[in-house]
């Protein structure tokens, strides 16, 4: 550095120079400003601005506080709603079934009812058919006693007595 | 032209009025005019700040409560809940610091912390304050951190020694670091802008061309380093503040 005697015989180097003219005063006045702005700030703006972030913290607190009791009231409503909607379902299920029911008892009971009707038809109709028949069966034994007497008479000329035609026959028709 | 490219020369305090208080010469200078001006522009500042206060902040606000928030966090992790009480006095600190350093940036303006007389009183301050906080806090229990606990006896005898010279010796260190990186931060700068003038005495209009070109983005990017640096040392020394009063508030190491 080709300045470095100018500096020595300029200006010297103040920092340590004027230390013993200027370091009393630099102290006092560094104390006096640093005071002032201590209390300053102590006292008056860094209690505003802590305040005013303290404030900023319980408002968002009070929100999210709020906010989570509406959450939770939201979830009540859905939980209450979704209990509504389990009862209505279940009550719907309940009036399907006893309705099922009952549409089925009506109908086994007209199904009974038909059936009985049709089985008394049926009976009735057997009974006919059975009295037909044994009717008819009277007839052939009759025909047929009839018919074997006056072949007997033919054949041997004498007429047989009823009862023992009647014996005959019913013994070679099996009865 | 020799005062004006003396890189010292701006280091030099000039008496602006007497004034003399029970013998004590203690003339409002160039400094003191200085601090008082960096300490009126803080209060202005955090006047605007605390203006207005609503929940959602204006920018002045917000700035006011980023520069709060950063000190307050800083004591926070340092000192934990015992070192509430000092976040006015650390936040004072690293403003009156940070403005000094930030006014000392401009052209002609001085800056008080390069000198050693201001610097060292505040690291003394700082020093004193931790040692009275700690006999406060935990009598004579505080030169416990003198003694290292978990360390050999016979061991003692060198490290109590070691432990109590770089206890002393951390005035000296923190009141030096910002004296020094002041001082030698503004020294650099007027020594490069004073290669401007002396390259165009000797080199003529190349010499000025070569100076425009080369070393005025030189000072460029020196100033843009001293603005680091001014927050940087503020920074510091709020941070060391903190660190050195954990020897008195925390727990014993």
């Amino acid at each position: 550095m080709a300045t470095e005697t100018a500096e020595h015989a300029g200006g010297g180097f103040p920092p340590f120079d004027q230390i013993a003219t200027t370091g009393i005063s630099q102290v006092f006045w560094l104390i006096v400003t640093f005071a002032v702005l201590y209390i300053a700030s102590a006292y008056v703006f860094l209690p505003k601005i802590r305040k005013a972030m303290e404030d900023r913290d319980g408002a968002i607190k009070a929100d999210v506080a709020k906010a989570a009791a509406l959450s939770a009231k939201a979830d009540e409503s859905v939980k209450q709603f979704e209990a509504q909607i389990a009862a209505a379902r279940a009550n719907a299920r309940d009036t399907a079934s006893k309705a099922k029911a009952e549409a089925d008892a009506k109908t086994a009971a007209a199904t009974a009812a038909k059936e009985a009707e049709l089985n008394a038809r049926l009976a009735a109709a057997e009974a006919r058919i059975s009295q037909t028949r044994a009717a008819a069966m009277a007839n052939v034994s009759a025909v047929a006693e009839d018919t074997a007497a006056a072949i007997a008479e033919k054949l041997t000329g004498v007429k047989p007595s009823p009862a023992a035609v009647k014996t005959a026959v019913s013994g070679a028709m099996g009865g | 032209m020799r005062i004006a490219t003396d890189p010292m020369h701006q280091f030099q305090i000039n008496k602006l009025f007497d004034l003399n208080i029970g013998g004590l010469d203690v003339s409002f200078t160039t400094s003191a005019l200085w601090m008082v001006i960096g300490v009126l522009l803080l209060i202005l500042v955090l006047a605007l700040a605390t203006a207005k206060s609503s929940t959602i902040p204006s920018r002045m606000q917000s700035l006011g409560e980023i520069w709060y928030g950063f000190i307050a966090g800083i004591v926070k992790d340092v000192n934990h809940a015992p070192g509430k009480p000092f976040i006015p006095l650390v936040f004072s600190l690293f403003s009156f610091i940070f403005v000094a350093n930030l006014i000392g940036l401009m052209p002609y303006f001085f800056t008080t912390t390069s000198h050693i007389a201001v610097t060292g009183f505040m690291a003394i301050f700082t020093i004193s304050l931790v040692i009275v906080v700690g006999l406060i806090k935990k009598g004579l229990g505080f030169f416990k951190i003198f003694v290292p606990s978990g360390v050999p006896v016979v061991l003692l005898f060198i490290v109590t020694p070691i432990e109590i010279i770089s206890f002393l010796s951390r005035p000296i260190s923190l009141g030096m670091r910002l004296f020094a990186n002041m001082l030698g931060g503004h020294v650099a700068l007027k020594v490069f802008a004073g290669f401007v003038p002396s390259l165009a005495v000797a080199l003529g209009g190349i010499g000025m061309l070569m100076g425009g070109l080369l070393v005025v983005p030189l000072i460029v990017g020196v100033t843009a380093l001293e603005f680091l640096v001014a927050f940087l040392q503020a920074y510091v020394f709020a941070m060391l503040t903190c660190v050195y009063l954990n020897d008195a508030l925390g727990e014993a190491h």
